[in-house]
């Protein structure tokens, strides 16, 4: 998974008077895990939605693994190797938990045979701890175990970089464990993950880089350690408490 | 009697299974339909009734995978359906000329089926364009400008009177051309008969393909579901094609003087949409078969209740005499009908017929089995359950 590029030059985005997001660049050529935090209004979903094609860039290009992508359709985007998910769970509600696990599956793979997808998609939900609920619609799990789903969808997709957005938020702690173990595992996958959180105890337990934005400009982006001290970040982010 | 039903459940699920008796309730339904032409006591105003049943059971159950299944909850299915209609019509009537191709087909070159299969691709056609044009609007606003569509569609069918016959309607060429009445109206049963048995069974194949879990994924997020590789803008199209030809198809078949002598713009007023989406609410807006039961067994009733006539027990009698109690419904049917849809929107959300249909399946039992382990299985996951409760 060596041949990961992530790409982002001087992407922006204005809506009316608004500087969402304001000349970002970065590269992500790895496999690593990349925080990416700010606080509120800094531009971070914004930047996601832009990266998944859900939201036109103002400016700026967006390539992945040589292949432009800003401009793409999400489900383009998704097939070009980019997945995510969403800071409020978005769970195919009337379907079955394995009819949302087949769902990305069919897309990437219209010609494999259905029944090995459909036990690659038991055998990771059974990894997710979710095994049990095979069979029930997506509504009727909590909003952690949608969470789970959500991140099983992702395996099924298969891309090569994965934006979580929020997957802690409003998530028990021994679900969190879960998560961190699905963090792992993709990670050892040789994949890139780009990690938005506001659990900063999680993102700088996982991240091996940090990208910090603030009023849609990148602040900072490298070793946490060294972000952790960047007087910008403390100054922006962390508050004056922290400063002290 | 809940212990008897369950009681019965499992003979049933321990013997022949649910799924089989299903089956085999179905094979007696097609097998009824099949015989019912051949019963001589049946009157031809009988079969005219099931031919404008099974009619309105394609478009429901038509209508059932446009906005059950996929969430298109379009009103602008009856259009589509007398754009097939008239555009068969037309075709039939004047011929078609294709100027750049520099082909002209007359009238009498044109044979009634080809003037039909046009005006299916026609209305296929103008589904591909309303279908794009419906790429970004979604819920409220995509049913706005489908009643937008219907209605400039009907207005110019009525206004344009020299060559549609405006309020009038338009003839198109008989379909069955057999001069025996009882022979041509068993012929024309079985073709629309036959009709709703083949639209059923692709709408069927569609909706339990990978087209039909993508179109469901659509209708319950779109965003989630593009994120997730579904190309959204494909299936809409794709979604709007295919049931504007099935409906096209069916209209020009009916207006062939199978069910019906002429499509006349009224046909495509809201007030017919509205009954076809009532029809499919009350099958089950999410189940092919039951929004085309539905639509079957509310189109029978409403004939059948033109007049009820009860028969008083006791030698009673009426005030004018008579033993009977005759009531000429009127509208009053239809007020009826809004009651059981409002009943049913209330308290069956997924329709009358679709519990059944689904206890067929054992859908429902395959769900307890599942929230059975969830209540059972504490020990493997002590930590999980807590965070389900």
């Amino acid at each position: 998974m060596s041949n990961i590029k992530l790409e982002l030059t001087n992407v922006s985005k204005r809506f009316g008077g608004n500087q969402a997001v304001n000349e970002v660049s970065f590269v992500i050529d790895q496999p690593q895990l990349v925080g990416l935090i700010g606080p509120n209004g800094a531009g971070k979903t914004t930047l996601t939605n832009m990266m998944s094609g859900m939201t036109p860039t103002s400016s700026g290009t967006i390539y992945l693994n040589g292949k432009r992508i800003d401009g793409l359709a999400p489900y383009n985007v998704a097939r070009s190797g980019l997945g995510r998910t969403f800071q409020v769970t978005r769970a195919l509600r009337r379907m079955t938990v394995l009819e949302n696990m087949m769902v990305p599956a069919l897309a990437m793979h219209p010609r494999a045979n259905p029944k090995h997808l459909e036990e690659k998609a038991r055998d990771t939900l059974q990894f997710l701890t979710i095994g049990h609920l095979t069979n029930e619609f997506g509504r009727a799990l909590s909003g952690g175990q949608q969470k789970l789903l959500e991140l099983g969808r992702l395996l099924m997709l298969d891309p090569s970089v994965i934006i979580l957005d929020e997957p802690f938020a409003g998530v028990h702690p021994s679900l969190q464990e879960t998560i961190y173990e699905y963090i792992h595992r993709v990670r050892e996958d040789g994949k890139a993950i780009i990690l938005i959180s506001h659990d900063m105890g999680a993102v700088f337990e996982l991240s091996e880089r940090l990208i910090v934005l603030n009023f849609g400009t990148l602040i900072a982006d490298g070793d946490p350690k060294d972000v952790k001290n960047n007087p910008k970040v403390i100054e922006a982010y962390l508050g004056e408490d922290e400063k002290e | 009697m809940v212990n008897l039903f369950k009681q019965i459940e499992s003979v049933i699920d321990s013997s022949l299974g649910r799924r089989n008796l299903g089956f085999l309730f179905m094979g007696f339904v097609v097998l009824f339909f099949i015989w019912f032409p051949t019963d001589p006591t049946q009157s031809n105003y009988a079969k005219t009734v099931f031919i404008s049943g099974f009619f309105y059971a394609i478009m429901a159950s038509s209508w059932a995978l446009l906005a059950g299944i996929a969430g298109q909850f379009s009103f602008g299915h009856m259009a589509f359906m007398g754009i097939g209609a008239y555009a068969a019509g037309f075709i039939a009537r004047d011929g078609i000329t294709f100027a750049i191709l520099g082909i002209e087909i007359t009238p009498d070159s044109i044979s009634t089926i080809v003037a039909i299969l046009i005006g299916t691709f026609v209305a296929g056609f103008v589904g591909l364009i309303i279908g794009w044009l419906l790429l970004r609007l979604r819920s409220s606003y995509l049913a706005l400008f489908t009643i937008a569509f219907s209605e400039l569609f009907r207005i110019v069918m009525l206004t344009e009177y020299d060559y549609t016959g405006g309020s009038n309607g338009l003839s198109l060429r008989r379909l069955v051309d057999v001069a025996d009445v009882d022979a041509a109206r068993q012929i024309e049963y079985y073709l629309m008969f036959g009709l709703l048995v083949v639209s059923l069974l692709l709408m069927y194949i569609v909706s339990r393909s990978r087209i039909g879990l993508f179109l469901r994924a659509m209708r319950e997020d779109e965003d989630a579901a593009s994120a997730l590789g579904v190309n959204i803008v494909l299936y809409k199209v794709l979604i709007f094609v295919f049931t504007s030809m099935i409906v096209g198809l069916a209209g020009a078949v009916f207006y062939s003087n199978v069910g019906s002598e002429r499509i006349i713009p009224e046909q495509l007023e809201i007030l017919q949409m509205s009954l076809v989406i009532a029809y499919a609410v009350i099958g089950g807006m999410e189940s092919l078969l039951g929004a085309a039961a539905g639509a079957f067994i509310s189109r029978y009733l409403l004939e059948a209740m033109r007049v009820v006539v009860i028969n008083l027990p006791f030698g009673l009698k009426m005030p004018d005499g008579s033993d009977a109690f005759v009531w000429e419904t009127g509208a009053w049917r239809f007020a009826l009908f809004g009651l059981v849809m409002i009943l049913t929107l209330r308290y069956m959300r997924n329709g009358l017929l679709f519990p059944i249909i689904q206890w067929f399946t054992g859908r429902d039992s395959a769900m307890l089995e599942t929230v059975s382990i969830r209540e059972t299985d504490h020990s493997a996951k002590p930590k999980l359950e807590e965070e389900t409760q």
